[in-house]
């Protein structure tokens, strides 16, 4: 079962992003990144990662995708491009990836990490809150404020970025 | 006050009385002229008193060290220093005084006094010096202040081309004295001349090249040939300058080293310096009789008799029979070093005499144009003629008794060089009779001479107590008047040869009566020369001769140097400044053009770079390379 | 057959493909955008599976944080998006191309 299961949720992420790149209009590029992300959760699911899981919806398709899509209606672009990639970029993007594709495989290849397939269930920690907390709170203590500072930052940053620079001349 | 306290005190008055007139008296001229006297008094008091006081000592502070290498300073304060202090400090003293009234009206007195501080500190410190590297030091000091001194009329083209002259030309000497003082270091380990003699003695090995690498420096400071063709140029400086300088003491410095290094010396370079010494004597000899300029005239004579102390140092040690047995003198230094003394009282005397003449005359300097300043001048014209008759050997005067002695030493060594010197010494008395009579006697030739009158007393004081001491200089120890030196010098005069028999005493009364004879018959005072209307191919061959080494210098410079240079030049700028410095900086501009085209200005050819980036990364981690 | 780590990760690899391929060919800056994210979850993916194998918890935490910065960066990538907007009115990369030379 969870097999199937499995080849479902894979099938609709690498089936979305596929839609992601492909799709000439944005916002249905937006949406079909909704779904891929829904497909992830289900995966995590899989691995037994609960709490990533519905964090992976409540942040991810929930605030970032949100934002995006609020984005690119505010920026009200005309009706999207009409040919999202000419010939040449296209043979040439797909040489790029076949060339990243092996030189992944290779690597992971070389650290052993494609070789074992063993037993799922048999390491099954149960990642569940508890030890989401303990971890976080004890080995992982100051990744943890570094990061709370970051948001602060970032906060900080936006709000620079979103007022009005008066006195710029243009750059072109 | 300690000896070597009073030595110290010696050597940093006239330091502080320069510091003082560059700093605060540039403008007051009196007061450094004053200042720069009083100075120079302190010195020869000091120097008198350290003398006759019976000081000798050694004493040396170290420097600075590196490794093995100690550079110290010290004092060697031996008869022969003392000596030379004391000729250094008497000599001095009496110019600094005809300075006063020489350059009173001068508008740059403050310079010239100076300068002249500056160069009695350096060559005290040259006379005091203990080891090589010191000496050295003053050395190059001393060749400072004269090119600062002959450049004194700084204005006039020739002035300033006449210290570049002499600097240059010292220069080449110095680079052979450099390594003559770096060869000894490496050779015998040590430059202290204390302690020289003691590893000479305990055996090391001597080597020729070393003492000939030293006479070099001595060529050159004491314009032995080829490098004397800066001296006669050096006559455009002041003649209170030409008197202290070029005539009594810093050409003196050479010899004085000789005798210093008397213990490196070989019978090899011995020979090449008595040549040396005596072809220089025989060919300024030759140049003064066509000399029309009264400086020039003693420039040449000056040339001449250092050819003689030179040649008197290598005529070296003596080896006499005396009943029966063998007597080994190291004479060398002794005759040099009288012969030395001597020349330092009657040449200044003549120089100062000379300056008087030209001060009187209003800055005329040529001879032709003087004349019947016997009655005009009457104090010059008398002690001008005690110091021509000195130079010339008249019996009793002291050039007498140290012509005497190198004379002697030539005949027992070696009899072509006795005859060249002898030959000289008449030259000598000819040349100098020409010029006493050109200038003193007959009638006088232009205006200037006719308003001619004595110079103040500061002027004729100075006259008068070195026509004294050209008199009474020659009386050491060893010829039984003993009442001038008092046993001061003992070390130093032991070392005159004495000539046995009258032989010599006639022979040098020939060799008056000849060259004064001639010269009397020959030249007339009048407005030309006596030699140029009566033998006029001798005249031209004689100027030929005084030009040739100058225009042998300038040929070499032009054809060879400059080719030398141009081809330095021209290589430079291919390599250095073509292939390297601009190739370098043009390798960095292709990185810069490469690194340009990276800027396309489009986000998508910036990732395909980075992808590229990450396959090589991957490709470098996976091991292909 | 079993679904094991070869399997996730190699869902992981092609997703991080397909959305480097996005980067490439697509010429309107939120979408590029968009395909990094989708670069980052492959990443995610990768580390939760070997934390799963590992039996460790190291893997999941990271997760954790990796999702805070790409919240973070996101915020931060798309006001710079919209500044450049009201400066330029476009969003197209070609047009973006004031460094050229």
């Amino acid at each position: 079962m969870a097999d199937i299961l499995f080849y479902i949720f894979a099938a609709m992420t690498i089936g979305s992003s596929v839609a992601v790149v492909i799709n000439p209009n944005a916002v249905n590029s937006a949406l079909a990144f909704l779904v891929g992300l829904l497909g992830v959760s289900g995966l995590f699911v899989l691995l037994d990662s609960f709490l990533l899981a519905v964090l992976m919806i409540l942040v991810y398709a929930g605030a970032v995708v949100a934002l995006f899509l609020f984005i690119i209606m505010l920026l009200d672009m005309q009706g999207g491009e009409r040919k999202p990639f000419s010939r040449p970029t296209a043979v040439a993007g797909f040489i790029g990836a076949a060339l990243l594709a092996v030189c992944a495989t290779s690597l992971l290849k070389g650290l052993g990490g494609l070789e074992s397939a063993e037993a799922v269930s048999a390491i099954g920690v149960g990642a569940n809150l508890k030890h989401y907390a303990d971890q976080l709170f004890t080995t992982y203590l100051l990744p943890v404020q570094v990061v709370g500072f970051l948001l602060l930052i970032a906060m900080l940053g936006v709000i620079v970025l979103s007022k009005k620079f008066e006195g710029l001349e243009d750059i072109k | 006050m300690e000896s070597s306290q009073l030595a110290l005190l010696t050597l940093l008055v006239p330091l502080a009385s320069a510091a003082v007139i560059a700093l605060f008296l540039r403008r007051a001229g009196v007061v450094a002229s004053y200042l720069s006297t009083a100075a120079a008094a302190v010195v020869a008091v000091t120097a008198l008193m350290l003398a006759f006081g019976g000081h000798r000592f050694d004493a040396s502070a170290e420097w600075f060290t590196f490794g093995d290498f100690t550079l110290s300073l010290g004092f060697k304060f031996d008869d022969l220093a003392a000596l030379m202090l004391t000729i250094v400090g008497v000599v001095g003293f009496c110019v600094h005084l005809f300075s006063l009234g020489y350059m009173h009206d001068d508008q740059d007195k403050a310079r010239f006094f100076g300068g002249l501080s500056v160069f009695m500190f350096s060559m005290i410190g040259i006379v005091l010096a203990d080891n090589l590297f010191m000496m050295f030091i003053f050395w190059e000091l001393v060749g400072f202040s004269s090119y600062l001194l002959i450049n004194h009329y700084c204005l006039k083209a020739s002035a300033a081309d006449a210290a570049k002259k002499a600097f240059i030309v010292n220069r080449v000497g110095d680079f052979g004295f450099l390594i003559g003082i770096l060869m000894c270091y490496w050779h015998y380990g040590t430059v202290d001349l204390n302690q020289l003699p003691d590893v000479i003695a305990g055996g090391a090995m001597m080597s020729i090249a070393i003492p000939l690498l030293l006479f070099c420096g001595a060529m050159g400071k004491s314009a032995q040939m080829p490098l004397h063709v800066w001296l006669p140029d050096a006559m455009e400086g002041p003649t209170p300058v030409s008197a202290l300088i070029h005539a009594a003491t810093m050409v003196a410095a050479g010899i004085y080293m000789l005798c210093r290094i008397e213990v490196l010396m070989v019978a090899d370079a011995l020979n090449v310096i008595m040549w040396v010494g005596t072809i220089t004597a025989v060919y300024a000899a030759l140049c003064a009789i066509v000399q029309s300029d009264i400086k020039k005239v003693l420039a040449y004579s000056t040339l001449s008799q250092l050819g003689y102390m030179v040649a008197a140092f290598g005529l070296g040690s003596l080896v006499v029979e005396h009943d029966g047995n063998e007597v080994l003198i190291a004479a060398g230094v002794g005759a040099a070093m009288f012969h030395l003394t001597t020349h330092a009282f009657f040449k200044a005397l003549l120089f100062l005499g000379s300056g008087s003449v030209i001060h009187g005359c209003h800055h005329e300097q040529n001879i032709f144009k003087m004349g019947g300043l016997l009655k005009k001048m009457p104090v010059t014209a008398i002690t001008m003629l005690v110091g021509v008759l000195a130079i010339s050997g008249l019996p009793f005067l002291s050039g007498f008794y140290s012509k005497d002695s190198i004379l002697h030493l030539a005949q027992e060594k070696n009899t072509i060089v006795f005859g060249l010197l002898v030959f000289t010494a008449v030259v000598t008395s000819f040349y100098m009779v020409r010029m006493w009579r050109i200038t003193f006697m007959g009638e006088t030739q232009s205006d200037t001479a006719a308003k001619a009158h004595e110079g103040g007393l500061s002027m004729t004081l100075p006259l008068v107590v070195l026509a004294i001491l050209s008199i009474v200089g020659g009386y050491t120890d060893s010829y039984g008047h003993g009442l001038i030196y008092s046993g001061a010098f003992a070390d130093v005069w032991s070392q005159i040869p004495h000539a046995h028999g009258v032989g010599v005493f006639i022979m040098s009364i020939a060799i008056l009566v000849v060259g004064a004879g001639l010269a009397f018959a020959l030249y007339k005072p009048g407005p030309s020369d006596g030699l140029a209307t009566k033998m006029p191919a001798a005249f031209i061959g004689l100027t030929a001769l005084k030009d040739s080494f100058d225009k042998g210098y300038n040929y070499y410079v032009a054809k060879v140097q400059d080719r030398f240079a141009m081809l330095l030049n021209f290589l430079e700028q291919i390599l250095l400044a073509g292939l390297i410095i601009r190739g370098l900086a043009g390798i960095v501009g292709l990185f810069g053009l490469g690194a340009r085209a990276l800027h396309v200005g489009s986000l998508h050819a910036y990732v395909y770079w980075f992808l590229l980036g990450a396959v090589l990364l991957w490709a470098f981690a996976g091991g292909l390379f | 057959m079993t679904v094991g780590l070869t399997e996730y990760l190699t869902v992981a690899v092609v997703l991080f493909v397909i959305g480097f391929v996005g980067v490439l060919i697509r010429k309107n800056t939120l979408v590029i955008y968009m395909c990094l994210e989708l670069m980052l979850v492959a990443s995610t993916i990768a580390f939760v599976a070997f934390s799963r194998f590992n039996g460790t918890m190291d893997g999941n935490v990271f997760v954790f944080f990796i999702l805070t910065v790409a919240a973070a960066e996101v915020a931060v990538g798309l006001a710079i998006i919209v500044a450049l907007f009201r400066r330029r009115q476009t969003v197209q990369v070609e047009e973006l191309n004031a460094l050229k030379n």
